[in-house]
């Protein structure tokens, strides 16, 4: 269907439980030619309705070098996540996208990457950091910085081990609050700056979590010296049409949906309204 | 006169007109409500047609993008689920449309076909012949003389009508004008010289009874695209604004919306087509033929807080300030215009009849320019009445 509001039908193979509120579901298109044409960037989304209740945008979590299934990774937090927590395996929904303008890997070739993530924050990240991982030669250092409130938080537990045996690959995780039984680090995701070797003259650093952990590590990175058009984000706001139309998502002029939800820091230091 | 055919019709041969009209398609019109408005609604009968009206409140985009849409037929067949797109794309008429109206028109079709084209919406548009009666004399809070939208129209028109007293006079922008100009042959004749010079003189005359230019966009623009109005005049004018949403919704060119899934009870057979959507399903407890729902666009409006809620309780726009700022912005700022091409204000008033707390546009648009907001006696300065 290439109308412009109207769903296909995804159909759920898999979800698991990453935190208590947070599950990670993998869909294909029920239809096979629709799911052999889909494709995508990292850090565009889908507009994904459970029927009857509604529509929401939820970011893509995998990567277009694993195109066998679609992943996203949904925090319970709303009446579309709450329906969703409650289907399963077999369970169809509406999905249209890829919307948005994704993260643009192109230009991060033969540098250094480093990836900074708190809590919710890493999904969008994930499906980079995979197709990042996949293609494993054409970038430099990869390092991957993951904060959330407590260790049951984390999200992706299984493969953020994967990811620290990964030769060239760094990983660090913090948490606010420790767990009995936690060892590792505590303290907000910039005290893990220290912790890694940086070299911030050829680096871009992918940056995604809530707007207070951004701002803070935004902060910290413009002070140890990276570029501001090397600092990206992605930006949230309300969402229905997810394709320019609506104007929920507007920041001044800007259409997160469309204009983003990706943007550097020196276009974000720009945005007003 | 820059069009492409010119005709006139005796006011005697109207109605015959109207009639002929009203076999090709479904005709709305300015008529009178069920309890005396003057409404857009659709024509049955020539005679209730109305030719000297003040312009409906609700504005007439409602029959291209009505205020609930229904977009697809969802419906649960055992464990599947089927989306049905549903399309309304019957040939209609929009007879005696004000230039402003029209222009508003014109303008919802530039926003929502730029960019990723919404071509459910265009081919709806398409399938509308638009027909705007010339406004020869001003209404009370018209203000169509400052955005460029009347009130005589250059361009933009399918037909634009002419009343020049004994006869209407037709001039077609194209060919769905042209085409209902065939469908009235032996009703129509050539205009004599006399005739386009009295139409020429109207739009003149016109002009000249709109008065002054009473709403100053072009220097609230360059403020407002420059960040040069202060927040404290937001706020000044936030206590006035009652949130109720009532300029978006009588606004031709507002158009924010939403998209809701509502519950309904399939009423027709499976795979048989969802054209003729209105009769096929119905609410619920009318039938019990399983569950379905219908995916719906419904208008929304940027002044209500819940607009921008986000479900994690984060509102960037909580503040009433913030969302009057917003909604004047996207009316009114370079971005936008550079960005649609139009200005989002078509000066038909609407706004200042529906504001009980008077931020309606020319109250606003002043406000930005002088950067104070004086109260409720700006509306005097900004009427011309």
């Amino acid at each position: 269907m290439s109308d412009l509001l109207l769903p296909s039908v995804a159909t759920i193979l898999a979800q698991r439980e990453e935190t208590p509120d947070t599950r990670t579901f993998s869909l294909r298109f029920r239809d096979v030619r629709e799911h052999e044409a889909f494709s995508f960037h990292p850090g565009q989304f889908l507009e994904l309705s459970v029927f009857g209740i509604g529509e929401a945008p939820f970011c893509l979590a995998s990567s277009p070098t694993r195109p066998e299934m679609i992943e996203v990774t949904v925090r319970r937090c709303g009446e579309v996540t709450d329906a969703l927590h409650g289907m399963g395996p077999g369970g169809e929904l509406g999905i249209r996208g890829p919307c948005g303008n994704g993260f643009d890997l192109g230009s991060a070739e033969g540098q250094d990457l480093l990836f900074v993530a708190g809590g919710i924050g890493l999904p969008p990240l994930r499906g980079l950091i995979w197709n990042v991982l996949d293609l494993r030669e054409r970038f430099g250092r990869v390092t991957i910085l993951y904060g959330a409130r407590t260790p049951s938080d984390l999200v992706y537990k299984e493969e953020l081990t994967a990811w620290a045996g990964m030769e060239g690959v760094r990983l660090e995780t913090t948490v606010d609050k420790g767990e009995p039984g936690w060892s590792g680090n505590v303290g907000m995701v910039p005290v893990l700056f220290d912790r890694v070797d940086l070299r911030p003259e050829s680096t871009t650093a992918y940056v995604c979590g809530p707007p207070i952990m951004i701002k803070f590590v935004v902060q910290d990175l413009l002070m140890r010296g990276f570029r501001e058009d090397r600092v990206i984000s992605t930006l949230e706001r309300m969402m229905q049409c997810g394709v320019g139309k609506c104007n929920h998502c507007c920041i001044g002029h800007r259409y997160l949906c469309r204009d983003g939800p990706v943007f550097s820091f020196a276009e974000i230091k720009e945005m007003w309204e | 006169m820059p069009t492409e055919l010119v005709r006139v019709i005796p006011k005697g041969a109207v109605q015959a007109w109207v009639e002929r009209l009203i076999g090709q398609g479904e005709v709305i019109a300015p008529r009178r409500g069920p309890g005396g408005d003057e409404v857009f609604g659709t024509i049955s009968r020539p005679e209730e047609v109305l030719w000297d009206f003040g312009n409906p409140l609700a504005p007439p985009k409602e029959f291209l993008l009505p205020q609930t849409e229904p977009l697809a037929l969802i419906r649960r067949d055992g464990g599947s689920m089927h989306v049905e797109p549903i399309c309304d794309e019957e040939p209609r008429i929009l007879l005696n449309l004000r230039s402003c109206d029209l222009t508003g028109i014109r303008f919802l079709e530039q926003v929502l076909g730029q960019d990723i084209p919404d071509r459910a919406f265009l081919r709806r548009a398409e399938s509308f012949t638009l027909v705007s009666l010339a406004c020869t004399k001003p209404c009370p809070l018209g203000f169509c003389v400052c955005c460029g939208a009347g009130p005589f129209l250059g361009e933009g028109f399918d037909l634009q009508l002419t009343d020049l007293g004994d006869v209407l006079l037709a001039e077609a922008g194209g060919s769905k004008g042209e085409r209902l100009l065939e469908v009235g042959e032996g009703l129509f004749r050539a205009p004599t010289s006399e005739e386009l010079e009295r139409r020429v003189s109207l739009e003149e005359e016109a002009l000249r009874s709109f008065g002054e230019i009473t709403c100053h966009f072009g220097s609230a623009m360059r403020r407002i695209s420059t960040r040069r109005v202060d927040e404290t005049v937001w706020a000044a004018m936030a206590p006035w604004c009652l949130g109720c949403g009532g300029c978006n919704l009588a606004c031709p060119t507002c158009y924010c919306f939403s998209v809701k899934d509502r519950s309904v009870q399939w009423a027709g057979k499976p795979g048989d087509g969802a054209t003729d959507a209105g009769t096929r399903w119905k609410d619920p407890g009318e039938g019990d033929l399983g569950p379905s729902w219908v995916r719906c666009r419904t208008w929304d409006s940027c002044q209500y807080e819940a607009f921008t809620l986000e479900a994690s309780g984060h509102n960037p726009r909580a503040d009433r300030a913030e969302r009057m700022k917003r909604r004047f912005y996207h009316k009114v700022s370079a971005q936008y215009y550079q960005k649609d091409g139009v200005l989002g204000c078509v000066g038909c008033g609407r706004c200042i009849r529906v504001c009980m707390g008077t931020t309606d546009m020319p109250a606003v648009v002043e406000a930005i320019r002088k950067g104070a907001w004086e109260g409720a006696g700006v509306r005097e300065v900004a009427l011309h009445v």
